[in-house]
């Protein structure tokens, strides 16, 4: 079943890869929006919206019984019917059967990502009733016969081609494929529509307790339709869209359209509330509040922040993965990053599997989300649940599980490849090819060889000149810098020994663990973090620095998280936390902002790459940049800096190579466009990738960590 | 206030006219409005006299049996409750039938304003929000900004797709300073 469902999958990202279109107008698209986006935040504080927004939701979600209660008493006082569907077939049942009573023949319909989730209008039709999107982007794929691939923008992956093709159907003859005419078209051939229907069928963006009435926040104006003309009127309602006041939902209208399309404000917000005057008597209105899935989100402890999401599609406007492949791809009714969630929840755990794989965690989506969710933790959190009902893997499992807890074991392993992959890489530093079954690894970058002799190997011959040091620090190295890159040790020993700091390397230092927590074994993430931790305050340092971002999360965020309920570690891992630093800021904030290291004329053109780690995660973006223009380099900005590289650990190896790959397409191209002839970055995994992407297009910018140009810097000046 | 009402409504491509007197605020209305116009029960209007005017100016009016004429028509015509500077919105308590009709079906939508009753933003508009929820048992209370739009279609900004393709709000001070009504 599952190889089945592998299968399947792969061959879709292969499809939406092999349409090159579809890229170019995701891409497009999200260049744009982040104008907009900018443009309609300006002035507004992001940071204090957002955090109203998950105060208020968080507190709807602890008292939802209550609020549940008062909506439902305002919204009956005012005449609407409330029932409470706690499944997706509860709901169908009881809009399928009202039409049935009223003898409903056609609906209208407003866009609804709920009816959606329920598959209403598959119900409607097996009961004979026709359902008519009123919706464009609905009814472009109703017509198509597809679901939506985005939550704001249902058929953002059609072109207006294909567009034209399925209108000229509808009408039975032949419509230019020009926007405004087929516009018009849509709004001649639904207008009947509005008028025939006996029913129309809403969601709803906000549903307000203390008066029981609900808001829609729509730009079309077939919203406002819907709810006036058919005599009866059926709101479909998830009840994580209940706010306490109108305040409340004053806060969600704030920040909806901003985050979403960069609007101000949509063209319409309609607050409807009971059964309001209707042609010579009243509407009857339905409002049906689904759970299906809610509820036990909200009881989930790791997951629950999920309930927060208003909507608004950001999370796929900005994420590399959506842009690559899009959201019938990357989606099964909701997409991306929240959809992950939100299908794990409401169309079960298998239907999320392959997804939950599919985030590259580059944190794209946390920098942008207006309910402050961390969706990249709540996927990982996902990705450990199935590691545990469904394996990681029967090869990642023996290298987790009896390979990398055994340190000595594990190293002796990389040092012996070492030996191994003479063959391969002829003595250089770099393997174009590789043979047989692993030629797809290198066909689109090349690797870097590991390294005859571990920094760990070579740290007893670094010779340290630092009289009366101002600080003692620990280099945690992570294993890409202690066995791929040894050099960047000797070029951290070089600058910080410069600015007077001493600095040791704890040899029962193991792997942060990452990789294993990343593909779900938490357990392994477990012991590996009890052995870090044990290792690096044993020379109880004044502060642990790393050169890897990711490295640098582990021991900041997810050693807390692992050993929180272990009496014997959780102080020691907050105590880590508290004094492990990234190197950049290290320098920054603790060496008087890398004074000593100032270089003079400008000798090279630099660009910067952020690594979505140390941006998103440390929060360290200005200060390599400050170094790196100190040490006397022009520094010039590419386009999407902090767009990942596609690297990803695992993901651009073995789970989703294909992905990355076009990740680092995009990545490379903006490289290029920057005019530098270097780019400077602060991971060793974004270097694997970024170098290894350069070399095999045999573009002449070098690729370099910010450590490696600080070193290049010593005695020059 | 009135000045950055203007400015954020021209932003999302709506008409602010400024009509210093009824009889301008007529001419304006015959002379844009090509065919019928609906005109439901709104305060503001009916003191004007405006179904009267309107008549004498050669316009064709529709002001009863709002559901059979009104997809005919070619321009609604309302009040406005009061408007928000910030976003260029304009607030309309649209409760009775025939103002949803108006403001909804027809191509063109015209919204008389007293300038008088434009506030800063949105959260100057919470408490009058409140208030109106409070005066009504059932409520439909419509914001809008500028006309109906889509970029449903590869992104592509267009205009008119099912609500009304032209906003035109006509400025004129005297007519009206009740937050309630339209």
């Amino acid at each position: 079943m599952s190889k089945q469902r592998t299968r399947a999958y792969k061959a879709r990202i292969d499809k939406a890869l092999a349409t090159p279109r579809l890229q170019d107008t995701l891409h497009r698209f999200a260049d744009a929006y982040l104008i907009s986006r900018e443009n309609a935040f300006a002035g507004h504080d992001f940071a204090a919206l957002r955090a109203g927004i998950a105060a208020m939701k968080d507190e709807v979600r602890d008292n939802r019984e209550e609020y549940l209660a008062q909506f439902t008493r305002n919204a009956e006082a005012a005449g609407a019917k409330v029932y409470l569907a706690r499944t997706a077939a509860e709901a169908n049942a009881y809009i399928v059967s009202l039409a049935r009573q009223r003898g409903v023949k056609l609906v209208v319909k407003s866009k609804s990502m709920a009816s959606e989730e329920i598959h209403l209008n598959h119900a409607l039709e097996e009961a004979g009733v026709k359902a008519l999107e009123t919706d464009l982007g609905e009814w472009i794929i109703q017509l198509a016969g597809q679901r939506p691939s985005h939550m704001v923008m249902p058929a953002i992956h059609m072109v207006k081609e294909e567009v034209a093709e399925l209108f000229s159907k509808v009408t039975g003859q032949v419509e230019p494929a020009e926007i405004p005419h087929l516009v018009q078209v849509a709004r001649e051939q639904l207008r009947q529509g509005y008028l025939d229907a006996g029913m129309g069928i809403s969601g709803a963006n906000i549903a307000v307790a203390e008066t029981g009435g609900i808001a829609l926040i729509t730009n079309e104006g077939n919203a406002r339709l819907v709810t006036t003309l058919p005599k009866i009127h059926v709101a479909l309602v998830g009840i994580e869209k209940l706010v306490p006041t109108l305040e409340d939902a004053q806060k969600v209208i704030d920040v909806l359209p901003k985050n979403a399309t960069g609007q101000l404000i949509t063209s319409y917000v309609s607050w409807i509330r009971g059964a309001v005057p209707c042609g010579d008597g009243s509407k009857e209105l339905h409002i049906v509040l689904l759970d299906n899935g809610r509820s036990a989100l909200a009881e989930s402890p790791h997951c629950k922040d999920a309930l927060r999401c208003i909507k608004c599609g950001a999370c796929a406007n900005v994420c590399p993965v959506y842009q690559t492949v899009g959201g019938h791809v990357f989606g099964h009714i909701y997409i991306s990053a929240i959809g992950i969630i939100l299908t794990a929840f409401f169309h079960g755990l298998e239907n999320a599997a392959e997804l939950v794989r599919a985030c590259i965690g580059c944190r794209a989506c946390v920098a942008v989300c207006p309910s402050g969710i961390d969706l990249e933790s709540i996927i990982l959190h996902l990705r450990e649940v199935l590691g545990e009902e469904e394996g990681v893997g029967a090869g990642k499992a023996l290298v987790f599980k009896h390979i990398m807890r055994n340190r000595a074991l594990f190293h002796t392993m990389i040092r012996t490849a070492s030996l191994l992959q003479k063959p391969v890489t002829r003595g250089e530093r770099t393997i174009r090819h590789l043979p047989l079954f692993f030629a797809g690894l290198t066909e689109w970058r090349s690797l870097p060889a590991i390294a005859d002799k571990p920094l760990r190997d070579q740290w007893a011959g670094i010779v340290q000149k630092v009289e009366k040091p101002r600080y003692q620090v620990a280099f945690f190295a992570g294993c890409l810098n202690d066995f791929v890159y040894p050099e960047l040790g000797h070029d951290l020993v070089k600058v910080l020994n410069h600015l007077g700091v001493a600095v040791s390397f704890p040899q029962e230092q193991n792997c942060c663990g990452v990789p294993a927590l990343y593909s779900g074994d938490r357990e392994t993430a477990t012991v590996l973090a009890e052995q870090n931790v044990a290792a690096l305050l044993a020379g109880n340092p004044d502060f642990v620095v790393t050169t890897c971002p990711t490295c640098t999360m582990a021991l900041q965020r997810d050693f807390v998280d692992l050993l929180r309920d272990h009496p014997r570690w959780a102080a020691q891992a907050e105590r880590l936390s508290a004094i492990t630093i990234d190197i950049s800021r290290f320098i920054v904030e603790k060496c008087a902002g890398g004074q000593a290291l100032a270089g003079r004329a400008a000798t090279e053109k630099v660009t910067y790459h952020d690594s979505c780690h140390l941006k998103r995660g440390a929060g360290v973006w200005r200060e390599p940049r400050q170094l790196l223009a100190a040490s006397g380099r022009e520094l010039v900005e590419m386009a999407h800096a902090d767009r990942c590289c596609g690297f990803g650990g695992s993901y651009s190896f073995t789970s989703h190579p294909d992905i990355a790959r076009h990740i680092l397409g995009d990545k490379v191209a903006d490289i290029e466009k920057s005019g530098a002839s270097c780019v400077a970055m602060d991971c060793p995994g974004c270097l694997m990738q970024i170098r290894g992407g350069l070399d095999k297009q045999g573009k002449s910018v070098r690729a370099a960590h910010t450590i490696q140009l600080l070193a290049e810097m010593i005695g020059k000046g | 206030m009135t000045g950055a009402f203007v400015a954020a409504l021209e932003k999302v491509g709506g008409v602010a006219v400024n009509c210093d007197t009824p009889k301008h605020l007529v001419g304006y209305l015959a002379e844009n409005a090509p065919g019928a116009v609906v005109l439901p029960p709104c305060p503001s209007l009916q003191r004007l006299d405006l179904a009267r005017h309107l008549r004498a100016a050669g316009v064709d009016v529709i002001d009863d049996d709002f559901r059979r004429h009104a997809p005919m028509a070619t321009a609604g015509l309302t009040g406005v409750n009061f408007a928000i500077a910030a976003t260029g919105t304009i607030v309309l308590e649209s409760t009775a039938e025939p103002i949803r009709l108006a403001s909804t079906l027809p191509p063109i939508h015209f919204a008389l304003l007293d300038p008088r009753k434009i506030v800063a933003d949105s959260a100057v508009a919470g408490p009058l929000l409140r208030r109106m929820h409070a005066r009504l048992a059932q409520t439909f209370l419509a914001y809008i900004t500028g006309p109906s739009r889509t970029a449903d279609i590869e992104r592509v900004l267009t205009i008119g797709v099912h609500g009304p393709k032209e906003l035109h709000v006509l400025l004129c001070e005297g007519v009206s300073d009740d937050f309630m009504e339209s």
